[in-house]
């Protein structure tokens, strides 16, 4: 019983930083077609963000959030206007915008080891304590992430299904030409949803901070790779299958790292993404009209 | 030879008075400056070359978009390292059984990736990079003892030293070991360059190219896709896997650094910059982000910026490298000839019209 | 004589510096269907990407109710009432029929109305009611063709341009789209309607163009069309 509820309250947090993290990284391959590297940098920007303004602005803590948001917006922005309008109608952008954002997130955390130094910080926006269910805690942080990255999913979901601006980023995705000759501005569909992205990594990074990694210019690294395996099992753009597979792989890394050794996390994710991806190519739930040549 | 003629030279001709023009200039080198700081940094720059130029076959060629490039490397420097250390055989052997252990990872990479595509490729091939990283670096269990300190398998976060080295400062002395492994290194750089060129002029590289410009095409074709993914993989493995076992050598310490994130970005750029699917794209972009580092050197902090702030410049920007930037100059300078010959002919017919 | 609703001067574009269309000029009166026929790959979906701004022109103009549309973007182009329904299903494949139709009145002037021109648009294809709910990828080749002129419609434009309505689709299908036409001819909306065959459309249109290797190469009424289309066909060495 205490094994089970060990792997459980470990692969639930787990599983909200998964999750956290892939939401705002299947959002943008699904949409634009972009995989994004600097995702893993984004999310430390979101946590310094928090923490200048709270730390070094002397705002209340709650304030941290709006602060993220705020940085996210601005990330989104620069990333829009520096990158991905220039490359969006070339051809090859799957691969230029790879390695163009793989180039962003190094300039981005040279320039966080700069300011901020490489020293591992405390996020001041978090909730300490938990429940504790038969001699087994459940950090309250551990809900919040949860819930946060549920409210995202459901918000984002009611966004894009419902409201006219989320028809035309679904209708962009899924038909760039069809949808211009409607009169969508795919223009400035791409800069909303870039800047959705930014705003959505940056809260994902105050809370994975405050949560289990500290804050420092790698702590977005490790949940951006676990949340690419978790985005290529899901399949690339697909929201809803993106958290639950983020919940599923958390629950299979928790009873490896219970059971075999805490080393075996990632290679096992790697073997599930390997045997998913030869079965099927494009995730089990991914969507293959996103695909442009 | 006039510069009309070295124009309108066959690619394969002009490759060979290209390659024999910078051969000549490293053969020069040593005899010019031998300094410790200059060897050092040359045989870097050849180590760097020979990992872009087969990088360039499998991500430029045959426009299969692998991250793996490192870890094949990497698997090449540790084979080689671990058996000399543990079996205390040769490193000139091992660098070979390296170089075939790379061949063997490469083809699982190319074989796994098969049936994906752009990003799912870099997905998986990247993932593939981690994950011997953080096997590497959470190696604890103690594998032998050298006196009471315990050692793992791997070696763990400090790497592995201590297995050897080629043996130069026995055969050339203390002063002259550098200039050894100088020419080994120019050697090994040389051969990997050959080999590129042999497959992107001969008619594998035909069927790469067919296959990365119209992979449906290419099948309908007869191009068998399984199969020259596989060997494209494998092939560009061999040689990575060597430079691996080679830096082992020359370093004489191997460990999981090399397989940082910051690392592969150094390369990506140094192949961007040069000219993705150019053959003669790595070893120039190899030579100009070499020398924008050691200018950057002044302002150390600012280098990685520096580095990835240019890939995002030639990316969006000048997407066929300073290769493709060269290409187009000679093109248009072919076209003002022809233009200027053509139309001295023309006041030539009037002349004698 | 009507006021010209779309006037075409003398435009010339292509891909890659090889040119497809040459020279061409054509008008489309207000109220007005206008025909453009011509064996496949000569020019006839070019010509309606370059008037929806999808492909920039080397040289000429276009202009429609005064506004010349060079350099404009194909959204803008959209906004001044220039609807492409392009060849093929370009519809969304992954959102219902009544979200895909939804999408066609995105432009604000048409989304004021949303309830008037789906009322309308279910009038003319009940299929679409029925089938509301259900993803797009899943209708039938006649139903999509449907949803793609509906949600064209949806956009309330004031010139409509259809390419090929008729490509692949079974003759009771075709029937049941030109009904659809005719009865929008009724309603005095401005068409342009691209076919590689004549025979559907003579009913139909008021004026009729040839297009052929870029060029267009004959300009007339239907009746005049009927009179000479041997010649016509043989000239052209294809069936119209």
């Amino acid at each position: 019983m205490e094994a089970f509820l060990q792997i459980l309250f470990s692969g639930l947090t787990l599983g909200a930083m998964y999750a956290l993290s892939a939401v705002g990284l299947t959002l943008l391959w699904g949409v634009v077609g972009m995989l994004n590297m600097s995702q893993g940098v984004m999310l430390a920007i979101g946590g310094y963000a928090s923490y200048s303004a709270i730390t070094y602005l002397g705002l209340p803590w709650p304030l941290g959030l709006p602060a993220a948001i705020i940085g996210g917006f601005i990330t989104g922005l620069v990333f829009y206007h520096v990158m991905v309008r220039w490359m969006y109608r070339a051809p090859a952008f799957e691969v230029n915008i790879i390695i163009a954002t793989v180039g962003a997130a190094i300039v981005l955390e040279s320039l966080m080891i700069r300011v901020f130094t490489g020293y591992p910080l405390d996020q001041p926006f978090s909730l300490p304590g938990g429940f504790r269910i038969g001699g087994i805690q459940l950090p309250f942080q551990t809900l919040i992430n949860l819930s946060v990255a549920g409210i995202m999913t459901l918000g984002l979901g009611w966004l894009l299904r419902s409201t006219r601006l989320g028809r035309a980023i679904r209708a962009t995705a899924q038909r760039r030409d069809a949808a211009q000759l409607l009169g969508v501005p795919v223009a400035r569909v791409y800069l909303q949803v870039m800047i959705m992205a930014g705003i959505i990594a940056a809260i994902s990074g105050v809370m994975l901070t405050a949560s289990v990694a500290n804050l420092s210019p790698y702590a977005g690294t490790n949940p951006m790779l676990k949340a690419f395996f978790i985005c290529a099992i899901a399949g690339l753009g697909n929201i809803p299958a993106a958290v639950g597979a983020s919940l599923i792989l958390a629950f299979i890394e928790g009873s490896i790292q219970y059971s075999v050794s805490a080393r075996f996390g990632f290679p096992t994710m790697l073997g599930l993404a390997i045997v998913v991806l030869i079965w099927r190519p494009y995730g089990l739930f991914g969507q293959r009209t996103v695909e442009r040549s | 030879m006039n510069g009309a003629g070295f124009i309108r030279m066959t690619p394969i001709r002009r490759d060979i008075a290209i390659g024999l023009f910078f051969l000549a200039i490293a053969i020069a080198i040593p005899f010019i400056d031998s300094s410790r700081s200059t060897m050092t940094q040359v045989i870097l720059l050849f180590i760097w070359a020979s990992i872009v130029t087969q990088w360039n076959l499998v991500f430029g060629v045959a426009g299969i978009f692998s991250l793996a490039q490192m870890a094949v490397f990497t698997m090449g420097g540790y084979t080689a390292a671990m058996l000399s250390l543990y079996m205390g055989w040769s490193l000139w052997l091992t660098s070979f059984l390296g170089a075939f252990m790379a061949v063997l990872v490469s083809g699982i990479i190319g074989a796994a990736t098969i049936r994906l595509r752009g990003a799912y490729v870099a997905l998986l091939t990247i993932g593939f990079a981690v994950v011997m990283q953080v096997l590497i670096l959470t190696d604890s269990d103690c594998f032998f003892y050298r006196g009471v300190t315990c050692y793992n398998f791997t070696g763990g976060s400090s790497g592995l030293s201590q297995f050897g080295d080629f043996g130069f400062r026995d055969w050339l002395g203390y002063k002259q070991s550098l200039v050894g492994k100088y020419y080994l290194a120019l050697f090994l750089l040389v051969l990997g360059t050959i080999f590129a060129l042999v497959i992107m002029r001969g008619p594998f590289g035909y069927a790469f190219r067919a296959l990365r410009d119209n992979a449906n095409c290419a099948s309908s074709q007869g191009i068998n896709r399984v199969k020259y993914q596989i060997l494209v993989f494998a092939l560009s493995g061999f040689f990575t896997g060597l430079s691996g076992a080679f830096y082992a050598g020359h370093y004489k310490t191997i460990g999981p650094t090399m397989l940082d994130l910051s690392v592969l970005l150094l390369l990506l750029s140094m192949m961007v910059v040069g000219g993705l699917g150019r053959a003669w794209g790595p070893l120039l972009g190899c030579i100009i982000l070499m020398f924008i580092d050691d200018q950057l050197k002044v302002y150390a902090e600012w280098r990685t910026v520096g580095t990835g702030a240019i890939t995002i410049l030639f990316i969006i920007v000048f997407r066929q490298g300073v290769a493709g930037l060269i290409e187009q100059l000679w093109e248009r300078l072919l076209a003002l000839r022809g233009a200027r010959t053509a139309g001295a002919s023309a006041t030539n017919d009037k002349a004698t019209g | 004589m009507t006021e010209a609703s779309l006037n075409v001067d003398a435009i010339t574009a292509g891909y890659r510096g090889r040119p497809v269309l040459r020279d061409v000029s054509l008008s489309v009166p207000e109220g007005k269907v206008v025909g453009i026929v011509g064996p496949n790959g000569h020019g006839k979906t070019t010509l309606l990407r370059c008037i929806s701004g999808m492909l920039p022109l080397s040289s000429g103009q276009i202009v429609f109710r005064d506004r010349i549309l060079k350099g404009l973007a194909i959204e803008k182009i959209a906004e001044l009432g220039v609807i492409h329904i392009p060849q093929g299903d370009l519809i969304f494949p992954d959102m219902s029929v009544r979200d895909n139709l939804l999408m066609g009145a995105y432009m604000p002037a048409a989304y004021a109305n949303v309830e008037q021109h789906l009322n309308a648009v279910h009038d003319l294809f009940p299929v679409l009611l029925e089938r509301r709910d259900q993803i797009a990828s899943t209708l039938s080749g006649g139903e999509r063709r449907m949803l793609g002129i509906g949600r064209g419609l949806m956009c309330g434009g004031r010139l409509l341009m259809i390419d090929e309505p008729s490509l692949g689709l079974a003759p009771i299908v075709i029937e049941q789209i030109y009904a659809v036409l005719n009865e929008l001819k009724r309603e005095g909306r401005t068409i342009l309607l691209v076919e590689e065959n004549a025979a559907r459309m003579l009913d139909l249109v008021d004026d009729i163009y040839l297009l052929d290797h870029g060029e267009l190469v004959w300009n007339g009424t239907p009746a005049e069309f009927e009179e000479r289309q041997e010649v016509l066909e043989t000239y052209l060495g294809a069936d119209l």
